[in-house]
């Protein structure tokens, strides 16, 4: 039996975003959550991630009689810390939209979330920073303290292999970051170049929120007036009527066209004016509506103008898209390597507080021989003979133990360890210790002990 | 043992440039490797052995490096390897190393293979090396603008045909290019004149001789015509990125034409006599891009024929 970790939580796959919008968290109330959660006398350690699409608890039980136990007292315990989070009458209500992890499928899911395979855009990068963030909020509250810690630890380390082993992060996937995407591949850094928004709807909105932080500067044209300034009131952005549309145009640098326009608004002609009056300086357009706004022959018969529709930048993001799910086989390969490792390191846990005793036991046994025979038909021996005996007894322990210890090592990753760790403790009279070794709640925050034996690699 | 040196350091600069050339190569074809960082520092290494190089070699065989064919080549490759890395980094064209590299290393084992290494007369007075240095200087930076260029162009092809990934992510942004181009262009542009300049006053004192060296002049000018009308349309008429790029890479043609037609010249244009020592005007040396100066004079005005 591996660590008894415990996820619970919904995301875009289990609950709409109504549902997820009720328990989503700011940063600045995380502290309250998290105290709330490990105040709960069954759970050890715990975590709270919230993102747009995912809000999620993991912890790890105290542990209380089987693993089992644990794992459904801290279940239920989690499940009701939710329902006081988003004030429902019962845990009953949740039950539709939440999902269970335990054991090694909860070290699994951890594993996949911080490497953005069960994210709603496969592979996007937030997701891994989302999950730091949680866990320094976690650590900082005191939340996270060892195992569990380690766990999640270990995420940030599988999240980074799959990035830089695997294509699955690269390309951009939705249409405002292609168009970024597409302006810096033009330009370089957009930080000296106007972005002009032709249309003010919620479509230049979103281009505004995206192209608008890295531009120098924005500028709205739109029919009418009022709605324009609206916008720009919001972006620090400078509204211009549509009459002025072709002054605009001279002055900016990448133009998103989003009008309902049922013709073009920006046509070959006024785009030949244009580039006269710019001295031919590269002009690129988005043409993010349906219909379109831009005259697609301006792409093909006017020097340094680029003009790309919707359906170019949505080809793009499908390419992309397609290659990242080319690469989903491989980031799976390292997920489940890297459980392989952590489950052979976790269960080494329950066995070597045996081995520890099994240790103490041996050699307190022979030490206390040694003492009475010191004492008695020994005592003539002098402090050369006496330490050559107590380094005879070290060597006899060691000698004698290194056969159970290696297999008790051994058999700590497969099914039959924990009946090992029963025969030994049943065998030489040991104590039953409690797997994992539950932390006290004042000890420091530190997340690794040192004590604890080392992760693989 | 100096040439010892000299031979070692010649195939560490060639490993230098070919190891940085597989390595852009290998980063265009694939997009593997990190070119921003080791691609330029193996050009610079290979640019420092280069210019060790140079020095070792040309105090063994006491040569100006500015003479003859040999050094001159090799001048050139190095100093435009030097202006890729002192530029690299703020024009952002990094990329470009993956023209330079092949270049550089192809011009370096050309100057060893193309004529000797130490030139059969000895370049007089003070213009002609000052004209040929300039051109030398002038070639690099015009080497750099064509790379930029031509990764204009292709850049420029994949952004109308709409096909925005593989290669198209991996060369620099188009305006980048562009950018660089122009400003490889006004450094250049400067020396090339003052090779005009220096030419035009060389081969006043003495006579045209075979047509190729006519043709040399005559596509020096041009040249320096090309290039400023490439600079002066895009101040004045707006002509920038495909056109610029298309005048840049002509007018870097027109420059290859010169060095060829230096580099081509017949057997019979190389031979200097010994009445070398009471010319009045300085013996002619390669001049590389710009109007060509170095003609045979004639007997009527010295009797000596000079090195070309």
């Amino acid at each position: 039996m591996t660590l008894p970790v415990v996820v619970i939580g919904l995301s875009h796959k289990t609950a709409p975003v109504e549902v997820r919008e009720r328990f989503a968290s700011g940063s600045e109330i995380l502290p309250e959550i998290l105290a709330r959660i490990t105040a709960r006398a069954e759970i050890d350690e715990a975590m709270f991630l919230s993102t747009c699409n995912r809000v999620e608890v993991i912890g790890l039980p105290k542990l209380a009689g089987t693993h089992e136990e644990a794992t459904r007292l801290a279940s239920h315990a989690i499940r009701e810390a939710l329902r006081e989070h988003i004030g429902a009458h019962s845990v009953e209500e949740l039950r539709e939209y939440l999902y269970e992890r335990t054991g090694e499928d909860a070290v699994r899911h951890v594993f996949r979330v911080a490497a953005s395979l069960d994210s709603m855009v496969l592979g996007e990068p937030q997701i891994l920073g989302q999950v730091k963030d949680a866990y320094d909020a976690a650590v900082a509250a005191g939340a996270l303290r060892s195992h569990l810690s380690r766990c999640v630890g270990r995420a940030f380390s599988v999240a980074k292999r799959v990035r830089t082993e695997t294509q699955l992060g690269t390309g951009t996937v939705s249409i405002s970051s292609v168009a970024v995407d597409l302006a810096k591949r033009i330009f370089g850094d957009l930080g000296d170049r106007t972005v002009l928004l032709v249309g003010a709807g919620e479509m230049a909105e979103a281009a505004a929120k995206s192209l608008g932080q890295q531009a120098r500067s924005i500028r709205i044209c739109n029919r009418s007036f009022e709605r324009a300034a609206n916008l720009a009131s919001h972006f620090n952005a400078t509204a211009a009527p549509i009459e002025q549309l072709e002054s605009e145009l001279v002055m900016s640098d990448v133009v998103v066209a989003s009008t309902s326009s049922k013709s073009f608004v920006i046509t070959r002609d006024l785009v030949k004016r244009v580039m006269k009056q710019r001295k031919g300086r590269t002009l690129f357009f988005v043409d993010i509506a349906v219909p379109r706004n831009v005259d697609p022959a301006i792409h093909e018969h006017i020097d340094n103008a680029y003009v790309y529709d919707v359906d170019d930048l949505q080809s793009e993001v499908a390419e992309n898209m397609r290659s990242r799910q080319a690469e989903v086989a491989q980031a799976e390969k390292i997920v489940e390597a890297e459980l392989g490792a952590w489950l052979q390191w976790a269960r080494g846990l329950n066995v070597n507080p045996t081995i520890v005793a099994l240790r103490a036991k041996t050699r307190g046994v022979l030490v206390a021989e040694l003492e009475r025979s010191l004492g008695s038909r020994l005592k003539h021996l002098g402090d050369a003979d006496r330490a050559a005996l107590s380094q005879m007894i070290e060597s006899a322990t060691n000698k004698l133990l290194h056969s159970p210890t290696t297999r008790l090592k051994q058999a700590a990753g497969a099914s039959e360890g924990d009946d090992l760790v029963r025969a030994a403790q049943h065998l030489f009279d040991l104590p039953s210790a409690p797997t994992p070794e539950p932390s006290s709640p004042s000890v420091s925050t530190a997340p690794a002990p040192e004590s604890e034996e080392r992760l693989p690699h | 043992m100096n040439e010892t040196v000299a031979e070692g350091l010649f195939y560490l600069t060639a490993a230098a440039y070919v190891a940085a050339s597989v390595l852009f190569l290998r980063f265009l074809a694939r997009g593997k490797g990190d070119v921003g960082l080791l691609g330029p520092r193996l050009i610079g290494v290979g640019a420092s052995l280069h210019a060790v190089h140079i020095v070792v070699a040309s105090l063994v065989l006491r040569v100006c490096p500015v003479e003859g064919i040999h050094f001159p080549m090799s001048v050139a490759s190095m100093s435009m390897a030097v202006a890729y890395v002192l530029a690299r980094k703020r024009l952002k064209i990094e990329v470009a190393g993956a023209f330079i590299a092949p270049l550089a290393l192809t011009s370096l084992l050309a100057s060893r293979f193309v004529g000797n290494a130490e030139p059969s007369a000895r370049m007089k007075g003070a213009i002609l090396p000052f004209h040929v240095a300039t051109n030398l200087f002038g070639v690099a930076l015009f080497t750099l603008a064509f790379s930029a260029a031509t990764l204009y162009l292709i850049q420029e092809h994949l952004l109308k045909k709409k096909r925005i990934d593989g290669v198209f992510r991996r060369l620099p942004p188009l305006d980048v290019l562009d950018r660089a181009e122009h400003r490889f262009l006004l450094a250049g542009f400067p020396l090339l004149t003052i090779g005009i300049i220096t030419g035009t006053l060389w081969a006043r004192r003495v006579e045209m001789g075979s047509s190729s060296e006519v043709l040399r002049s005559i596509f020096g000018y041009v040249t320096w015509v090309v290039i400023a009308a490439v600079l002066f349309l895009r101040a004045a008429a707006g002509w920038r990125g495909r056109r610029a790029a298309y005048g840049t890479i002509a007018g870097f043609g027109f420059a290859v034409v010169v060095m060829m037609l230096y580099l081509l010249r017949t057997p019979s244009q190389g031979t200097v006599t010994a009445s070398l020592d009471r010319a009045a005007p300085p013996v002619a040396s390669p001049s590389v891009v710009a109007a060509a100066p170095s003609v045979t004079a004639s007997p009527e005005r010295g009797g000596h024929e000079m090195r070309p």
